[in-house]
């Protein structure tokens, strides 16, 4: 099919015509950049400045409280800083644990959830909703509730174990550094392994219920039907949900910081409350940056290596 | 292999009866096809007969063994499913295989197993692809190597060729025809195709309402169906219901219709009792011929459909349409008269009220 | 007032849809003036607080509405970062002292000298309550109330005993440890290891005689003077047992609580949380109030004050209006009698309501001696970010009082660097 040539200018206003230039314009190839150019520049202007400008903040002096010092580039002084600044190391550790630890709690559970939901047993439908509340409880109440249940005076989960007999005495979970990174896993697990369960529910959905005949008749037991049928097909909605979960674990350090802000001592100081704290406490915006930065390559890192030994984007 | 006995089962979902005491034996090595329109209930006694469902009464009897307590994988059994039920994320040869490995059986064995089921289906090439980057007729293949692999008991297909397009439908037909010649397992076939039924099965049970309308050979369905349903269910073009009244003129029966009498000589069916009353008679098209010897009915011609070997032409009989299936070069012209010489020997006579045949 | 549909005002509508309708509910309140006000009031009883001196407010200026936004202390910092950045900054902030620096090196806040000079309330202050709100000769702020550092103890448990009320930290802590049953889960000392303990703690190194800069502002931290210091204070839990085991991560509510409960014996707070003790303990008879014990280096009690200052030109006029306010005196005693918080002005400290009652003696006695909070840029960062974790190191066990210190002294450094 031959598209008609836009018709050559007949009169002199033809030639100025804003609207005729326009439509000459829309026959030529560089009208689909055209086209792109509104997006481009929101994406530019949401998304790449401020990443940039995140990022040449990290080399520069940026003391908010200490004008003095002005804000001149400083190249990798906070790197270099940074290699050799134990809290940044702990912090680094931290959040490893913290991340890796909340990730397979919250998957296992979510996982075993969604199983449980999936089977459409009468009452699941409601169950479904009450399972999912956790998650649309904001981070900060989250904390604040299990803070107060986890209270070493009045707390009632300390009065259920020690009712129980699973206790002697009430125990401070947050003040000694042996339970306080435990409890803090366990309540961000409580938070979030909805989202699990939410995203491996729409999963599950999409597994045909053939397969699970053809595999009965198989001979195959439920462990292996999980394992060789269910898991696999779920791969690329487990790497997803595991991607954005990591970001989110490692990026917000509210709940931490309601719990323990990183106590005791630095026992659940983690990357990002570092930054935060950094930041937002000793205003040093140059140094929290470049911890920023480093999250980011982490992550960076993180999600490609991820995204290659689980094989998501082959099949 | 074993023989299939179907006793007594049943089946209903709360307050709906699917299945009503249906009763099937076949033998070792037979090939019984499930007809039925959908919602016959055909696929729900496939799956009963897998176990993959249960069953609310009856019994299911593979070779000596009564299997309704047994579970699918432990029947001994192979299935085929309409979505071919392939794993996607394994690779052919594993989904082949998945069966043996399944029950432990050593890889050197289940890798000879795989390569000469792969061999018999010509599909050796692929077996190291994934389920999603095979055509549709590959897929369908993969999935009877996976059925034929384990060497079943009873093989299951579950209307196996519904997926694929008419051509590649016909070539593995063919294809199950000589598996099943060549393996002599016992097969139960379900599909809505009466193609399929009648080239595949051995028996053929014609299933509506959860009740067998008739189980025989193919040829019996056929020539002598059992009532009306199936009379009008099998063939294309379907049978010609021709309604009348039974007389008896000339020493012999007559099929009076408005003006036209159709004497039904070397009729063999016991109609005496239905002398004077209506009756529908069921005419095959292909028993219809040009000419003017025997018996003969005459009409108007409506409609002159030819497709190629054959031509169908549809005459108007006294204000009822019937079909017949002339020779390709039989062109009549539309509006003209066309007298066509009938078969009587062929004609099934039903009643009207309960359908059944007479 | 109603508005003309003519063409114009269409035009200037469809100029501006957003900004006409934030206009249009202003209309309906002419010759009114809005501000808002951020604060950090999260207690109930400060809330109460809040809202009397609001209605006082209201009834002596009817033509000016006032707007709080409660946030939270631990939020603080980062919101009124934000709103300074981005421009949406509150009329008036409460600031307390150790933010002032901070606050004024981020450009936050708005010269008052002038006002404050010309205010008629002025000489009812002490020129010392300004201390902590001037730089080089200028005024940013008019302190709204006081926070005056004190003790609540058991007075039920020390008659008891026959304990004395201490005047040393050596004899607080005789008494923390006789009042001590960790097996009926009863301690001496409510020690505040959490967040908000890092200012306890470097009073304690002050009052050990090792305050954190010198007046010129170089580093006054005594090694060894800081050290005995962190080592009696966390001694208090790792070695008396004195302190409840919950100390490295109890803020204020669980110090609270815990002396609420009858979990501890004496409590390190200020007069603020007065109204909520005395809600669940009988004053004076169940509870007492005791000025905070000397050290061997000093006696050292914070007095600091919530200042109320103004951050954004537009609207002072009705903003300094309002901060004027806390320096009536019927208004500041509203507020203690709903809080605990004594009235920052000297006129107002001796209403009859609060020298009459003997539970306040001990904060009148600690206006006398009380000094201000050490400030200076990054001195919240350093006490929060390195004092508080570097202590509960040692509450845990996990870092002893030297290498805490050390940690310390290096904190600071990079701090004022």
């Amino acid at each position: 099919m031959s598209r008609a040539a836009y018709p050559p200018p007949r009169t002199i206003w033809d030639g100025i015509n804003p609207i005729r230039m326009i439509g000459e314009l829309s026959e030529t190839r560089y009208w689909m950049y055209l086209l792109l150019l509104p997006s481009a520049m929101l994406i530019t202007a949401v998304v790449l400045y401020p990443t940039v400008y995140g990022m040449q903040m990290s080399f520069r002096e940026m003391r908010l409280n200490r004008p003095d010092l002005g804000t001149d580039w400083v190249l990798f002084k906070h790197y270099a800083r940074m290699l050799a600044d134990p809290i940044f190391w702990t912090s680094l550790r931290n959040t490893a644990v913290w991340v890796t630890s909340s990730i397979a709690l919250e998957f296992l559970i979510g996982l075993i959830a969604a199983l449980a939901l999936n089977r459409n047993l009468p009452g699941t439908k409601l169950l479904a909703v009450l399972i999912l509340l956790p998650y649309f409880l904001p981070n900060v109440v989250a904390g604040h509730m299990w803070a107060l249940m986890l209270d070493p005076r009045m707390g009632v989960i300390n009065d259920l174990l020690v009712k129980t007999g699973l206790l002697v005495g009430y125990k401070a979970w947050f003040a000694d550094p042996a339970t306080a990174m435990a409890a803090a896993i366990i309540v961000e697990t409580w938070h979030s392994f909805p989202f699990f369960t939410l995203l491996i529910m729409a999963g599950l959905k999409g597994i045909p219920a053939d397969l699970y005949k053809a595999a009965d008749i198989d001979g195959a037991g439920a462990l292996a039907q999980l394992r060789l049928i269910t898991l696999p097909m779920l791969k690329t909605i487990i790497a997803a949900a595991v991607i954005l979960r990591v970001i989110g674990l490692v990026n917000s350090p509210d709940l931490l910081l309601i719990l323990t802000s990183g106590g005791p001592g630095r026992s659940t100081q983690v990357l990002s409350l570092y930054a935060f704290q950094m930041a937002y406490k000793d205003f040093n915006f140059g140094y929290a940056g470049a911890l920023s930065v480093v999250m980011f390559v982490l992550l960076m890192l993180f999600a490609w290596a991820y995204i290659r030994l689980s094989k998501v984007n082959q099949d | 292999m074993a023989t299939l006995s179907i006793k007594g089962v049943r089946k209903s979902f709360g307050s709906v009866e699917v299945l009503k005491n249906i009763d099937i034996d076949l033998e070792d090595g037979g090939f019984l096809v499930l007809l039925g329109p959908s919602g016959c209930g055909k696929s729900t006694l496939l799956s009963i007969i897998a176990g993959l469902e249960s069953s609310s009464g009856g019994d299911i009897v593979i070779g000596e063994r009564n299997v309704n307590d047994v579970h699918p994988k432990d029947r001994n059994i192979a299935m085929v499913f309409q979505s071919y039920a392939l794993y996607p994320t394994m690779s052919v040869r594993r989904n082949i295989g998945f069966g043996l490995e399944m029950r432990k059986v050593d890889p050197q064995t289940r890798e000879s197993e795989v390569n000469k089921a792969a061999e018999m289906l010509q599909i050796e090439h692929l077996l190291d692809r994934k389920p999603g980057q095979l055509s549709g007729g590959q897929r369908q293949r993969v999935a009877m190597g996976r059925a034929i692999v384990r060497d079943p008991d009873l093989f299951l297909f579950d209307e196996p060729l519904s997926n694929l397009d008419a051509k590649l439908r016909v070539e593995m037909r063919t294809e199950i025809k000589r598996l099943h010649d060549r393996l002599g397992t016992t097969v139960v076939y379900v599909t809505h195709d009466q193609i399929e039924a009648m080239t595949l099965g051995t028996r053929v049970a014609v299933m509506k309402g959860g009740v067998i309308q008739q189980l025989a050979e193919p040829q019996t369905i056929y020539e002598k169906p059992a009532n009306m349903f199936v009379a009008g269910f099998i063939g294309s073009p379907t049978m010609n219901f021709l309604a009348g009244r039974l007389e008896r003129a000339d020493g012999g029966l007559v099929l009076s219709h408005g003006d036209a009498a159709l004497p039904l000589t070397e009729l063999t069916q016991d109609a005496g009792a239905y002398v004077g009353k209506q009756v529908v008679a069921g005419i095959r098209p292909e028993t219809l011929h040009p000419g003017s010897g025997g018996s003969t009915l005459t009409g108007t011609v409506d409609v002159v459909e030819p497709t190629g070997p054959d031509t169908m032409v549809i005459l108007n009989v006294g204000g009822q349409m019937l079909t017949a299936r002339v020779g390709s070069r039989d062109r009549p012209k539309l509006g003209e008269a066309m007298t066509l010489s009938v078969d009587t020997a062929a004609i099934n006579l039903f009643d009207p009220d309960s359908g059944d045949r007479i | 007032m109603t508005i003309r549909f003519d063409r114009r005002s269409m035009l200037k509508l469809g100029g501006g849809a957003l900004a006409a309708s934030a206009l249009l509910p202003r209309t309906a309140f002419a010759q009114s003036t809005s501000i808002n006000y951020w604060h950090t009031f999260t207690s109930q009883s400060e809330q109460a607080g809040l809202d009397s001196v609001m209605a006082l407010f209201k009834a002596a200026h009817p033509d000016i509405s006032v707007t709080p936004e409660n946030i939270p202390n631990p939020e603080f910092m980062a919101k009124i970062t934000a709103a300074v950045v981005s421009g949406s900054r509150p009329n008036v902030t409460m600031v307390s002292s150790e933010r002032f620096r901070d606050l004024l090196a981020m450009g936050a806040l708005v010269d008052m000298t002038d006002r404050v000079a010309s205010w008629e309330r002025r000489s009812d202050f002490d020129n010392s309550r300004f201390d902590s709100i001037s730089l080089d000769g200028k005024v940013y702020g008019v302190p709204g109330f006081a926070f005056v550092d004190w003790m609540y103890y058991r007075k039920d448990w020390f008659d008891e005993a026959g304990i004395a009320v201490p005047t040393t930290w050596a004899e607080l802590r005789d008494a923390a440890i006789k009042r001590s049953d960790p097996a009926k889960g009863r301690y001496g000392f409510g020690l505040r290891g959490g967040p908000g303990g890092q200012n306890i703690i470097i009073n304690m190194m002050e009052a050990f005689g090792s305050p954190v800069l010198h007046a010129d502002g170089s580093i006054g931290l005594d090694r060894d003077k800081a050290i005995a210091a962190v080592d009696f204070f966390a001694g208090l839990l790792v070695k008396d047992g004195a302190a409840p085991p919950s100390a490295a991560n109890d803020g204020f509510r669980q110090i609270i609580e815990g002396f609420q409960t009858g979990q501890t014996a004496m409590i390190y707070h200020h007069t603020g949380s007065y109204q909520d003790i005395a809600s669940k303990l009988k004053p004076g008879v169940e509870f007492g109030t005791m000025a905070i014990p000397a050290g061997p280096g000093a006696r050292v009690a914070r007095l600091a004050y919530a200042y109320n200052t103004i951050t954004k030109e537009e609207g002072a006029d009705a903003a300094w209006e309002w901060i004027k306010f806390w320096g009536e005196p019927d208004a500041a005693v509203a507020f203690l009698e709903k809080t605990g918080y004594f009235p920052a002005s000297t006129v107002a400290a001796q209403d009859q309501r609060i020298i009459g009652n003997p539970m306040y003696a001990a904060a009148a006695d600690t206006l006398a001696f009380g000094i201000p909070q050490p400030s200076f840029p990054g001195a919240a960062g350093w006490a929060e970010s390195s004092v508080l974790p570097n202590f509960q190191r040692v509450l845990i066990g996990e870092a002893t009082a030297e290498q805490a210190v050390d940690d310390m002294i290096a904190g600071l450094a990079e701090a004022i660097a």
